[in-house]
């Protein structure tokens, strides 16, 4: 089998692509494309693919991360134009490569992501207030938020340690906030939460609702994302 | 770095599709499944809006997962998207918690490619596929901002038109819809389209443009017909309202369906939907004429698809699409003459590529389980048979041609060949029906029970599901005349079942028969009904089909202000010689031939298959001068 990492875009309205659904957007993409995907043994053959994080039905994502594997050596370069063609809209391939059978999955690699939000303005918000506000929220010792566990009972959870950076910016009347947040088996934080519990705080003047951008995913040891 | 929304619709919308967008991004990470309305799917076209004359909307009344699993709308679609100067775009009815926040922000209905509101249309063309929908289109009417009333929506409005099996009856829905199509719709579409170019071009009024519509066969304007009734509110008849209007309206039919426009670029969702699969319609028609469907009667005559044909589609679906499943569908798929050689020249060419066949609408019988055999390597799915009834005298009085031994022997072969699980479909409720027809299908599911037993099929995972649902007498059929099984007898026959057939393995479902009471008195209904309608939809009557949004109490409420009696309509016996509300509309079968099968019925008298060249005299044929075409077979060659 041939691995290749797959770098994308999931912007527009492949966002409201559900994560369960991406797995049957790519395998069908890629039969567009005519490769030969790699399925797994058994009753049930699925594509050999996976992906680095769920990404929130609605957040866009500007450098998402997939591995899929094919079962002939096909070069990258056609891998990518070939699949490029077949994706619905919204989905976009940004880079194709190679990636050796043997190494670490997605999935256990990345550790943190970066994203931002924005919002218009109900009205006007200096940069020195929002900046301030961010610097009291990341001051507190603890952010508790409350999750839903899976037997629906709930969970006290502190994202505090999780929240690496945080900066809010504003330009006319829309305003920009970015994080780089945990992210992976090994904890998480989610950028829907961090922002719950911000705006909880800071009560900004959004109007409507922030639109979330997954801008990057970082990996253990390497700098890409 | 932040993508601008121009950047992330692409490029195919313009500035008032990013306003929607930019509204519609603000309520859909609220919404449950918002994929249901982004738009996007692969093959979905956008084309540009302004170069385009005419836009039409095809509205299909129930939710996104439903509504793109009909094989009609990529039909359709894709025939006016072929067309220079027509652009069509899609539309379903959004959830209700999609629906709260629309109305919310102020947001009118939308069609998906380019969010504009339906509105903005020339015409918005209804799919009528089953009665319980007919509260959808009042629903997505409203959201969309435009008047229910066919007569109070003005010049600027779209022309709302549908089409569709139920506009076989178009009465109760008439007050709301401005023009029918009746039948086939590949090629009338464009008739109609041309007629609706020529309309704006020479500046008609709606007026105008209805009564030169007419003059298209299978178009049917109800409101160029005057509908009357008697004293003690019998109905009459329908008459048009002068000479220029046709007396009936003749079923449009496709004579070369070989070679008629076949969707092989079909939008592919992005979210999993009901049948999420390529289709490929192999045939069209059946001439089994199985008494009370309606099905059978109205896509007469039988026209099969060339085995060539079949097979240049489904490379093409399988290069446009990237499915991994191919369903060959009809009304009853193994009656389609070369469907053996089909089967195995799809497996020889695309097997290896990982695209496995579906066959749905197969008969009970030992060939159709060797089909079935054939088609699935792995049976991971269970086999589905519908003997209809569970005695040989009632089996003859609906002209099922289902023996008891055909169905165990499919049974038996099924669980030999490994499949775990078999599905019975019965109806209640039908004509001459005593207990002793309850128990034979209690009778024949024990003993596909005990075949799967004697197969050897593993306690534990046999399973035989017993599906049972209500006759609902419909238009133009042999049973149009008979009277639904009251409601209270319904719910007695269902007690009854479910007091006997219970055992380990099997299991008993069946419709809620509130829901069948409605859908007879819609099935048969007259125009009165549109007021009913009204009152239900400002009751909140939605999603009807849906068991969590039916609601009986509202139906009979929005019946009693209306002054109608539901009873009326689904219980009521008509005599042969009876003016039926839908006699305007000709399907080309006689009414002759419908009341000898209805006598037959009675007397326990099968009638046999067209196809064997044994004409049981529908007059389809002679009325529009068609024939029934099947494909050329190896076998025969």
């Amino acid at each position: 089998m041939f691995r290749y990492r797959i770098i994308y875009a999931k912007v527009g309205p492949a966002r409201y692509i559900s994560h369960l659904d991406l797995l049957r957007v790519f395998d069908r993409s890629a039969r567009r494309a005519g490769l030969p995907v790699a399925y797994t043994q058994g009753f049930n053959p699925h594509p050999k693919m996976t992906f680095a994080a769920p990404l929130s039905v609605g957040t866009a994502g500007e450098a998402e991360y997939a591995d899929m594997e094919l079962a002939r050596d096909i070069d990258p370069a056609v891998v990518k134009s070939a699949l490029a063609g077949a994706m619905p809209q919204g989905l976009r391939l940004i880079e194709v490569d190679r990636t050796p059978e043997a190494a670490a999955s997605l999935m256990a690699l990345v550790e943190r992501a970066t994203y931002s939000a924005r919002a218009e303005l109900a009205s006007p918000l200096r940069d020195e207030v929002l900046a301030r506000a961010i610097d009291s929220f990341l001051a507190r010792p603890q952010i508790i938020i409350e999750r839903q566990g899976k037997a629906g009972a709930k969970k006290e959870y502190d994202i505090r340690p999780g929240i690496f950076a945080m900066s809010g910016c504003v330009n006319n009347d829309i305003i920009k906030i970015k994080a780089e947040l945990k992210t992976g088996s090994s904890g998480n934080v989610r950028f829907e939460e961090l922002l719950a519990a911000f705006l909880k705080e800071s009560r900004l003047p959004l109007r409507g609702r922030l639109s979330l951008t997954r801008t990057g995913l970082l990996f253990r040891g390497a700098e890409q994302g | 770095m932040f993508l601008g929304y121009t950047i992330i619709l692409g490029i195919c919308c313009g500035e008032k599709e990013i306003e929607n967008m930019d509204l519609l991004d603000q309520i859909l990470p609220l919404v449950k499944k918002p994929a249901r309305y982004a738009g996007g799917e692969w093959n979905a076209v956008c084309k540009n809006w302004g170069e385009v004359d005419l836009k039409v909307a095809f509205a299909f009344p129930d939710v996104y997962e439903v509504g793109m699993s009909h094989l009609g709308l990529q039909i359709l679609y894709g025939i006016v998207n072929s067309r220079p100067d027509a652009l069509m775009e899609r539309v379903f009815a959004p959830w209700p918690d999609m629906a709260e926040k629309m109305r919310e922000h102020e947001i009118p209905l939308f069609a998906l490619e380019s969010k504009r509101p339906l509105r903005d249309f020339d015409v918005v063309a209804f799919t009528l596929q089953y009665e319980l929908s007919f509260s959808n289109i009042l629903y997505m009417l409203d959201l969309a901002g435009i008047p229910l009333l066919s007569a109070s929506r003005s010049e600027e409005y779209p022309l709302v038109i549908a089409g569709g099996p139920c506009a076989f009856n178009p009465e109760p829905i008439a007050d709301f819809i401005d023009l029918f199509v009746i039948g086939e719709g590949e090629e009338v579409i464009n008739e109609l389209l041309d007629a609706v170019a020529g309309g704006k071009r020479d500046k008609l009024s709606r007026k105008e443009l209805l009564r030169k519509a007419v003059e298209i066969q299978g178009v049917y304007v109800p409101s160029l017909y005057l509908v009357h009734y008697g004293e003690d509110g019998a109905f009459l008849r329908v008459e048009p309202a002068d000479s220029s209007v046709p007396a009936r309206v003749k079923k449009r039919v496709v004579k070369d369906f070989d070679q008629v426009s076949f969707p092989t670029s079909p939008v592919v969702p992005s979210t999993e939907v009901v049948h999420d699969r390529m289709m490929i319609e192999v045939l069209r028609g059946c001439t089994r004429g199985c008494r009370f469907c309606q099905a059978g009667m109205i896509y007469r005559p039988v026209r099969e698809k060339e085995r060539g044909t079949v097979l240049r589609q489904a490379r093409e679906l399988v290069r446009n699409t990237g499915y991994d499943e191919l369903s060959l569908v009809s009304l009853s798929t193994s009656d389609y003459t070369p469907v053996q050689e089909v089967v195995k020249s799809l497996l020889d060419e695309h097997a290896a590529g990982g695209v496995s066949l579906s066959l749905p609408s197969l008969r009970a019988d030992q060939f159709s389980v060797d089909l079935a055999k054939e088609v699935q390597r792995v049976r991971r799915s269970s086999l589905t048979f519908a003997p209809e009834a569970g005695t040989q005298r009632l089996r003859d009085v609906i002209n099922k041609g289902v023996t008891e031994e055909d169905l165990l022997a499919a049974a038996g072969a099924a669980f030999r060949e490994g499949w775990l699980a078999v599905k019975l479909y019965f109806m209640i409720g039908l004509p001459t029906e005593t207990d002793e027809d309850l128990d034979g299908i209690n009778r024949l599911a024990r003993e596909v029970l005990s075949l799967g037993r004697k197969a050897g099929v593993p306690r534990g995972r046999l399973k035989v599901t017993v599906s049972v649902s209500s006759f609902v007498p419909k238009a133009h059929t042999a049973f149009q005349w008979e009277p639904q099984a009251p409601f209270e007898a319904l719910k007695e026959r269902q007690a009854y079942l479910s007091g006997k057939v219970r055992d380990r393995g099997l299991t008993l479902n069946y419709h809620d028969a509130g829901a069948s009471f409605i859908e007879a008195v819609f099935a048969r209904g007259d125009r009165r009904l549109g007021q009913v309608l009204s009152k239900a939809f400002e009751l909140g009557c939605k999603f009807d089909g849906w068991t969590e949004y039916f609601n009986l109490e509202k139906w009979l409420e929005a019946f009693k202000s209306a002054g109608l009696d539901p009873a009326w309509y689904a219980y009521r016996s008509y005599g042969y010689d009876d003016a039926l509300p839908w006699d305007h509309i000709d399907p080309g079968i006689s009414k002759r031939y419908l009341a000898r099968e209805h006598q037959r019925a009675m007397e326990g008298i099968t009638t046999g298959d067209c196809r064997t060249g044994d004409c049981p005299g529908c007059g389809l044929c002679g009325a529009l001068e068609i024939e029934p075409v099947l494909a050329g077979s190896e076998r025969d060659v």
